[in-house]
């Protein structure tokens, strides 16, 4: 459970990212945040695990406060919220399985880590991230010399390998291709549908957002002035948000549009069969 | 997540097996093979390991003598001397380096483009390069005193010359790498107006690599001030001679503050090399620096 | 700076700007301190042409080793490459550790951080000689003195040029590792670490070359190894013996060149 409390960043520049925001997000929730660029969107979802440091306001995540908190909790906090990023933020030089693990760093003692070993029921959390997100066989495979798709599917890896409560996306197929940002976005879905994680994705797609959110805030000059159910937001809404009329930057292609829809059917059909097969005993 | 699963109810969920971890053999041999270096320099150094127990307490001992040294009232006698006397050599030793240094850059300069691959001909580069790294190869102490010292007789000048050829040799290739790393879009440009090699040079190349040339002959300054102390131990001037005679003496009040002279200026000249160098790479006098060039 | 108003025909041609004031300080400054150092160091070629004769002499017997000396000085300079890899090893881990002070990346605490930059410029100031000299007076001449005065002026380098590499490194990943809850070390172990490994190898194996040639100079003042042979030698007026050193190391140093040439390419 995530409630912002009049919550107002102030960047030392002196922009203002957010503006008294007020709103809660029940758990469970997938809610996508879209705006302009500097609209606030960033802002909100990076305030949410502080990286980005609130100036006023009340910001509780779980009932602990992230305003003002002291360096040990804010990671304490940080462990059970994930964050996936848009460059996908891997370390390249390191394997596959040595990314996921930085996300058990936090329940690691200091000096085993610093030797580089992991408790093996760590390891085993890892590899079992990498199988839900179907790319174990990468393990130990440099990250630099995977493509983009398999870097973020990594960094859901990783993720997942914190056993969080709430997953936080930062424009997170902004740097892919269509069909991969879907290939995505059916995770992300996949994973609050199955494990019930609060997901809370920055895009700026906003058929991607129609799509896969169950709850739309719009924001626009570090204000809230949209927050509701895909279905209400229409064409009209997300003009008032971007404060003119949509461009084709602001969506997926049309003909990929119909691609991915085939894709989707297919997908679904091949969810249905390995139902099945789960449910017969083997 | 739940209990681990065992590989073959895994297989039989249909998902893929999972991959072995690469074999760590060479990681480890390597390991062993530093380890073994190590134990074998160790034992080949026979160094006198069983002083470095004493150390602690004498550091402690010298160090309070040093610090003493260092603050009584300078301008009682004969402490005005000592500080006069480190001043003034130091200033030498600073002088030796900027010659030096001056050296150095006049002559890398043209070398570097003869050294630079894509500015002269094959033949010339690789007999350059050779030149360069025979004089990288030998430290300027023992230029000093192999040439400089015989012929010009003790003293800073011997100095200054010996770190200027030794200057030549890294100034040198730090230019002709720079000179190669240059884009070859305005050179071409110059070239097709028609204009000559060496015209193309001062105007299409020299202006692009002149800001981190200059910031090498700032930073070669910097090393020089260590070089022209080191060669003061053998007489060739400078603030090296003194270190020498006080640490021969024993003498540490006089010891802390030669070495605090050496210290303090050091640190000074060096800020202000690194800012000098900073600005003059953030390319801030353009129209002056352009104008002049 | 008068600007014309534009008109149709044609426009007023600025006035040709005036090199800024700082540039002529600058090259003002640069000519009068080169004169003030050539007089003090008395700045004088004449020798070349006078006393030529009198160091001609020393330059031929320089110019002619004496081969057969050069049995005698491998011991000597296993040594000094000996004293070079145990200073290279010591002076490497600390400095990273140092580096990792030094860079605001790494290091939250504002006063550790300035501290150890402090520490460092100290560090940097004093020539690997004078650590000799005062290595010699706390553990007596000879290598141990050598080892120690080189891991002194290792750390200066390696700190300094590891440090400025962190500066600059990729902060993607490291707000990735925060965002795990990962503390400040642990993000340096697994994130700023394996980003930083293949620059901070190659300032190893550069420091690595430098000490061999530092420590022949350390040993000219007594630290053990090649440099106490050239020094015997040359006290000795045997000039062509410490021409055959010469020549040796820098074929030895050729050959390390190349190694730490091949390296390089096998560790990027």
């Amino acid at each position: 459970m995530i409630s912002f409390r009049d919550v107002t960043v102030t960047y030392p520049t002196g922009t203002v990212g957010l503006d008294s925001v007020t709103l809660d997000i029940e758990p469970g929730e997938f809610v996508v945040v879209v705006g302009l660029s500097g609209a606030g969107k960033s802002t909100l979802v990076r305030s949410i695990n502080g990286l980005v440091p609130v100036t006023s306001g009340e910001l509780l995540v779980d009932d602990v406060h992230v305003d003002g908190a002291k360096p040990a909790q804010l990671r304490r906090l940080r462990s059970r919220i994930g964050m996936i990023f848009q460059s996908f933020n891997l370390v390249g030089r390191i394997s596959v399985l040595q990314n996921v693990l930085v996300g058990r760093l936090h329940a690691t003692p200091l000096l085993l880590s610093l030797f580089g070993f992991f408790r093996p029921a760590d390891k085993e959390k890892a590899f079992e991230a990498l199988e839900r997100v179907g790319i174990v066989e990468k393990a130990y495979v440099r990250a630099s010399q995977l493509s983009g798709g398999q870097q973020q599917r990594v960094a859901i890896a990783r993720v997942l390998a914190q056993d969080p409560t709430v997953i936080l996306a930062d424009e997170p197929v902004a740097s892919l291709d269509p069909p991969t940002a879907h290939m995505v976005m059916r995770d992300l879905e996949r994973i609050n549908d199955e494990l019930g994680i609060t997901t809370i994705v920055n895009l700026h797609f906003l058929d991607l957002a129609r799509r896969y959110a169950d709850r739309i805030i719009g924001m626009r000059e570090g204000r809230v002035v949209f927050d509701g159910p895909p279905a209400e937001a229409d064409d009209a809404v997300f003009e008032q948000i971007y404060g003119r009329s949509l461009t084709a930057d602001d969506v997926l292609s049309e003909e990929e549009q119909a691609e991915e829809d085939a894709l989707q059917a297919q997908a679904a059909a091949e969810l249905d069969a390995e139902e099945s097969r789960k449910a017969t005993p083997a | 997540m739940s209990a681990p699963i065992s590989p073959a109810a895994r297989a039989r969920r249909g998902a893929p097996p999972r991959p072995s971890a690469p074999s760590r053999l060479r990681y480890t041999l390597t390991q062993l093979g530093v380890l073994a270096l190590v134990i074998v320099c160790l034992v080949l150094v026979d160094a006198n390991w069983a002083r470095l127990l004493e150390a602690p307490a004498l550091s402690l001992n010298y160090g309070g003598l040093m610090v003493q040294g260092v603050v009584q009232n300078p301008f009682s006698e004969p402490y005005s001397q000592y500080w006069t006397d480190a001043i003034l050599l130091m200033f030498e030793s600073l002088q030796i380096a900027w010659i030096g240094t001056v050296i150095g850059a006049i002559f890398s300069f043209p070398i570097g483009f003869l050294a630079a691959s894509n500015v002269s001909p094959r033949g010339v580069v690789i007999v350059t390069r050779q030149i360069l790294n025979i004089i990288r190869a030998v430290p300027e102490l023992v230029f000093a005193i192999a040439i400089m010292l015989p012929i010009f007789g003790l003293g800073p000048l011997a100095g200054a010359l010996a770190i200027g050829v030794g200057s030549i040799g890294t100034l040198g290739k730090l230019t002709s790498e720079a000179i190669e790393a240059v884009p070859t879009g305005p050179g071409e440009a110059t070239r097709s107006t028609g204009a000559g090699t060496l015209q193309t040079l001062r105007w299409a190349v020299t202006p692009q690599i002149l800001p981190e040339v200059i910031a090498f002959w700032l930073y070669r300054f910097e090393i020089n001030i260590r070089a022209s102390a080191i060669l003061g131990i053998l007489g060739a001037g400078g603030v090296g001679s003194l270190l020498a005679q006080v640490f021969e003496r024993r003498d540490w009040e006089r010891i802390g503050i030669t070495l605090t002279v050496i210290i303090v200026v050091t640190v000074i000249v060096d800020q202000i090399s690194g800012a000098v160098r900073h600005r003059v790479i953030s390319g801030v006098p353009v129209a002056g620096a352009k104008a002049l060039v | 700076m008068t600007t014309a108003t534009p008109s149709r025909t044609s426009t007023a041609r600025p006035p040709r700007p005036r090199p800024r004031l700082g540039t002529y300080i600058g090259l003002a400054a640069v000519v009068a301190i080169t004169v003030w150092a050539g007089i003090g160091i008395e700045f004088d070629l004449r020798p070349l042409w006078t006393d030529l004769g009198r160091g001609w002499f020393i330059i031929q017997e320089f110019l002619a080793p004496n081969w057969s000396y050069i049995g005698r000085t491998i011991g000597p300079f296993i040594e000094t490459l000996s004293i070079a890899v145990i200073a290279t090893l010591v002076g490497c881990a600390v400095g990273l550790g140092m580096s990792l002070l030094a860079s605001r990346v790494t290091t939250a605490n504002p006063v550790l951080y300035r501290a150890a930059k402090l520490f460092l410029s100290v560090v940097r100031s004093l020539p690997d000689v004078g650590y000799g000299l005062l290595f010699f007076a706390l553990v007596g001449a000879g290598s141990l003195a050598g080892i120690l005065a080189l891991i002194m002026f290792n750390i200066g380098i390696i700190a300094k040029l590891t440090s400025e590499t962190i500066d600059a490194v990729d902060r993607g990943p490291l707000e990735a590792a925060d965002s795990t809850g990962a503390s400040a070390l642990q993000r340096a172990r697994f994130a700023v670490v394996p980003m930083i490994l293949p620059n901070y190898l190659s300032y190893c194996l550069y420091v690595f070359e430098l000490n061999i040639r530092a420590s022949v100079v350390i040993g000219i003042v007594g630290g053990g190894g090649i440099g106490s042979s050239i020094s015997v030698e040359f006290a000795r007026f045997n000039y062509s013996n410490v021409s055959a050193i010469v020549v040796l190391l820098i074929v030895v140093v050729f050959a390390i060149d190349l190694l730490s040439q091949s390296l390089r390419r096998r560790l990027t």
